[in-house]
């Protein structure tokens, strides 16, 4: 069989997601049996982000305009595109500075402006159409073998679209949340970790983001009930989640209170 | 014990390409395939999942459209699965299990006349109905057929329309017309504003199914009706037959819901206490007006 | 269970320290359950010594019947994908297992799922591990927060007829044991003073002064029209936007709730597929989901599906879905009660 043509763009991020891809997970080998990476800068300053890509998989937000232009150009020269990691389905880490205005934020960190062309930070799926989503930071290993199972089998990639606690639950962890009092962020974060942190009996801190139509309010207002102070509930919401809809609107409520 | 959940390989006999997206597989098993009209099969292949499909051919009891005792599903590739489904070729294997759920009345419509309304690919779980009529076509009083579609390209069966206008009156009907010029069966006559209706024979109106019903002569006493589509114009088609002076308990409907086992146990296609694989997916409409959370 | 010879229903005094020697003495055969305290909480789970148990405990997170008898994941078919596709159906282990202290709230869920996977089709999983184990319920000592079986008859005292095995009753320094199964007449050799009249009448007693400790209680007259004619009463949403989370947890600790997804998962490699089930909630936004549509998009009529699922609805089994544990009141993130939910909508009606 011939190997399918794989590129691996890199964003604004930490490059977790390429290392994860080409060292960490389970199936590195199956993965290199079946796929040529043309493309992929942690491995190799050789390549060209040019195409046809079979597959490319995108981390990091999109925080400069070239990125956009690139990312464009990525999507029409590939036949399948997935984000890869919370930077690039949600906005993650960076999208952090998404509720504080961009120059206000490039003057804290940078003397001179005069080189810095800095947007607001978004998630890929702002600019092109994504073919799926592997969440998480680090990335879900299950989620990324459904992708990549996925195109090479020729079939449409299903992903989970559920809340942490389902995971949590079929584990059989007792809830940090009601059991121990922790502000634990399961109950609107979206699904695929297998529940990490709540079975080390931590509380989840969302870097999955939000799952489809949560109701962050409600458990803001939980949160709130809890004695959490108003800075940290903010803190939960925007720590992965700061450009998602669902989770701003528990941060617009939180700052209306 | 056999686990019921376990799939059957079946081998794809002939594909039909039928409308836009649409195909029929026709698929032959170890065994003879007997189902009811009406009833659907889990469809699958390993790693893509299952999907219910109703079987638009059927080899019936005490029947012989299909003796060899293969079956036929007309499959629109939408979702995962079906769309899975879109690049297979003859010969090649995937998975069933079924048949399952309760099927059309047929029995209870002998004697009567017989309404079928059907829009879209809703048209393919009645087919088998339309054969068993047309197999014994004496056993029925008048039959009729609505058809509609969002266009004639996307009308399922248009190959068999000429054999079946022999026996039951045809309506046909598009939401609008895709392509005047290049469709092979002209004219098209309005139907919605005091036009024409055309009986088959090439002749297709423009309008809602609904438009329909009231250029068909319906006799409430003694007519059931089958009516399968996007369950919205289900709701529409029952209630305008209603206003004909029928009985909800001769209106019989089909119902789409996801599922996941076909076998009562998923919950997923569960409505206020019934299993639609189970209790359905054909239901009177009596029993399922006004569910909760549905468009009847 | 059911269709048994007849059996000696007998009725039986026994020390606990005895009793409990007695069911060490099983382990050779048998996989032992039973409840076990860790931290504030007592979990359902495998014990190497009757010692272990803390058959005090008020109430589990987890039925003991969504763990050890419908299993939250569960493999079921490998498919080999080289070649010609095979599929091997993965057979049923049927280790004998004993669950002891199963209160009756949770014994009568254990009925319900016996409706659903023992119904017209039987789920070989299932039934081959509801065979081979032992069921020992223990009357509640305890009214828990959250609990309202009495309101639905499904506690605090047990009086399912068959479908378990062994009934104990707290009697301070002993247990009442009654058989309920002739498997646990066969295997229960305890010499004991019988039960007689007067002990029933001090069951009785018991039972009757348990019920006096409720804190919650449910109206459940008429709830199935009540539901029907309040579809969209006003509480469905409001709660759905004040309060519901669409997490599932409620679902997730439901001892009745059976939903389940069918899910497949292929190797890296593209030889093998795994189809499992595990359990599914109907708060998830994908679970009525067809194309061109989702019969359940609002989270409001999603949280109603639950609430009417366990309360109305009883057109399904013939039996309400709520057994009274209480637990998706206790474990609610936000605290949605559904006796609450039911009696706005009452109030509403009178």
């Amino acid at each position: 069989m011939n190997k399918l043509r794989l590129g691996f763009f890199k964003y604004s991020c930490c490059m977790g997601c390429s290392y994860f891809f080409a060292y960490v997970h389970k199936h590195v080998p199956e993965v290199l049996a079946s796929f040529d990476f043309v493309f992929i800068k942690l491995l190799s300053s050789k390549g060209t982000p040019e195409g046809p890509f079979d597959i490319a998989l995108v981390e990091g937000a999109i925080t400069e305009a070239w990125q956009v232009d690139e990312l464009k150009m990525i999507r029409e020269q590939s036949k399948k595109l997935f984000a890869i990691g919370s930077c690039a389905v949600i906005g993650g880490i960076p999208a952090i500075k998404a509720t504080t205005p961009e120059l206000d934020v490039e003057k804290r960190v940078y003397k001179n402006l005069s080189s810095i062309h800095s947007i607001k930070p978004h998630a890929v799926d702002a600019y092109v159409k994504v073919d799926g989503y592997i969440r998480g930071c680090p990335p879900a290993e299950r989620d990324l073998y459904e992708a990549l199972t996925s195109v090479l089998t020729g079939r449409k990639p299903d992903f989970p679209q559920y809340s942490i606690c389902i995971e949590c639950k079929l584990k059989g962890n007792i809830c940090v949340l009601i059991a121990d009092n922790m502000p634990c962020m399961g109950p609107v974060t979206n699904a695929g970790c297998g529940a990490l942190c709540p079975s080390m009996n931590r509380a989840c801190y969302s870097c999955f983001g939000p799952m489809k139509q949560a109701n962050s309010p409600a458990l803001a207002k939980k949160f709130k009930a809890m004695g959490i102070s108003r800075d940290d509930i903010i803190r939960k919401f925007t720590e992965f989640g700061a450009d998602t809809i669902e989770f701003r609107k528990a941060v617009e409520m939180v700052y209306e209170d | 014990m056999k686990n019921p959940l376990k799939p059957i390989k079946a081998i794809i006999k002939g594909i039909r390409p039928e409308a836009e997206g649409v195909k029929t597989y026709t698929l032959s098993t170890e065994f003879p395939f007997v189902a009811e009209p009406g009833q659907f099969n889990m469809i699958g292949y390993p790693g893509v999942g299952e999907a219910p499909i109703s079987l638009s051919a059927i080899m019936q009891v005490g029947d012989s459209t299909l003796r060899d005792g293969s079956f036929k599903h007309t499959i629109k590739s939408v979702g995962r699965v079906t769309d899975f489904l879109k690049d297979f070729k003859k010969g090649d294997e995937l998975f069933f299990r079924g048949p399952y759920g309760r099927g059309w009345p047929v029995k209870k419509a002998e004697k009567k006349d017989v309404l079928i309304v059907a829009g879209g690919v809703g048209l393919a779980p009645l087919r088998p109905v339309i054969q068993i009529v047309l197999n014994q076509r004496e056993s029925f009083g008048d039959v009729s057929l609505i058809y509609g579609a969002r266009n004639e390209k996307n009308m399922l069966f248009m190959n068999e329309f000429k054999i079946w206008e022999k026996d039951i009156s045809l309506y046909i009907t598009v939401d609008e017309v895709s392509d005047v010029s290049k469709s092979p069966h002209p004219p098209f006559t309005k139907g919605g504003q005091g036009g024409i209706t055309k009986e088959w024979s090439g002749g297709i109106n423009v309008g809602l199914v609904t438009d329909l019903l009231d250029r068909v002569k319906i006799q409430p006493e003694r007519t059931i009706a089958f009516v399968c589509g996007p369950e919205i114009m289900m709701r529409f088609v029952c209630r305008g037959l209603i206003m004909h002076g029928m009985l909800q308990s001769s209106l019989y409907v089909s119902l789409e819901r996801r599922m996941k086992c076909g076998i009562a146990q998923c919950g997923h296609c569960q409505h206020s206490g019934l299993f639609v694989c189970k209790d359905g997916p054909v239901f009177s409409y009596k029993e399922v007006r006004g569910l909760p959370d549905g468009a009847l | 269970m059911t269709g048994e010879r007849t059996f000696q229903k007998f009725k039986r005094l026994i020390p606990k320290k005895a009793f409990l020697l007695w069911l060490d003495s099983l382990r050779k055969d048998y996989k032992l359950i039973g409840p076990v305290k860790t931290g504030n909480h007592a979990v359902f789970k495998e014990v190497d010594s009757s010692e272990e148990l803390f058959m005090e405990y008020g109430t589990t997170m987890l039925s003991p019947g969504k763990l050890f008898l419908y299993k939250p994941n569960e493999e079921l078919f490998r498919f080999a994908m080289s070649g010609k596709i095979t599929i091997d159906e993965i057979a049923p282990i049927a280790e004998k297992q004993i669950i002891i202290g199963v209160h009756p709230c949770d014994v009568n869920a254990i009925l319900y799922l016996d409706r659903t996977f023992l119904g017209t089709f039987r789920d070989p999983h299932y039934e081959a591990r509801r065979k081979n184990t032992l069921i020992i319920s223990l009357n509640c000592t305890r009214v828990s927060e959250n609990c309202f079986c009495s309101s639905v008859g499904a506690g605090p005292f047990l009086h399912a007829a068959s479908g378990y095995d062994m009934l104990l009753t707290d009697f301070e320094s002993e247990y009442l044991v009654e058989i309920k199964s002739r498997k646990a007449e066969e295997l229960f050799g305890l010499e004991g003073r019988s039960a007689g009249r007067d002990e029933m009448r001090l069951k009785a007693e018991k039972e009757k002064s348990m019920k006096s400790k409720f804190k919650k209680a449910i109206n459940v007259s008429g709830l199935d029209n009540i539901f029907a004619e309040n579809m969209d009463h006003p509480i469905w949403q409001q709660t759905a936007e004040d309060k519901c989370l669409s997490c599932a947890n409620c679902v997730m600790v439901c001892p009745t709730c059976f939903c389940y997804d069918l899910r497949d998962e292929m190797s890296m490699d593209l030889k093998t597929v795994t189809r499992y089930r595990c359990f599914d909630a109907c708060q998830d936004i994908m679970f009525a989901e067809v194309h061109g549509g989702n019969f359940r998009q609002r989270r409001a009529a999603r949280l109603r599906q639950f609430v009417t699922h366990k309360l109305d609805q009883t057109n399904q089994y013939g039996v309400f879905g709520t057994v009274g544990c209480g637990r998706c009141i206790t474990w609610c993130p936000t605290g949605i009660d559904l006796t609450e939910i039911t009696r706005e909508i009452q109030k509403f009606k009178s």
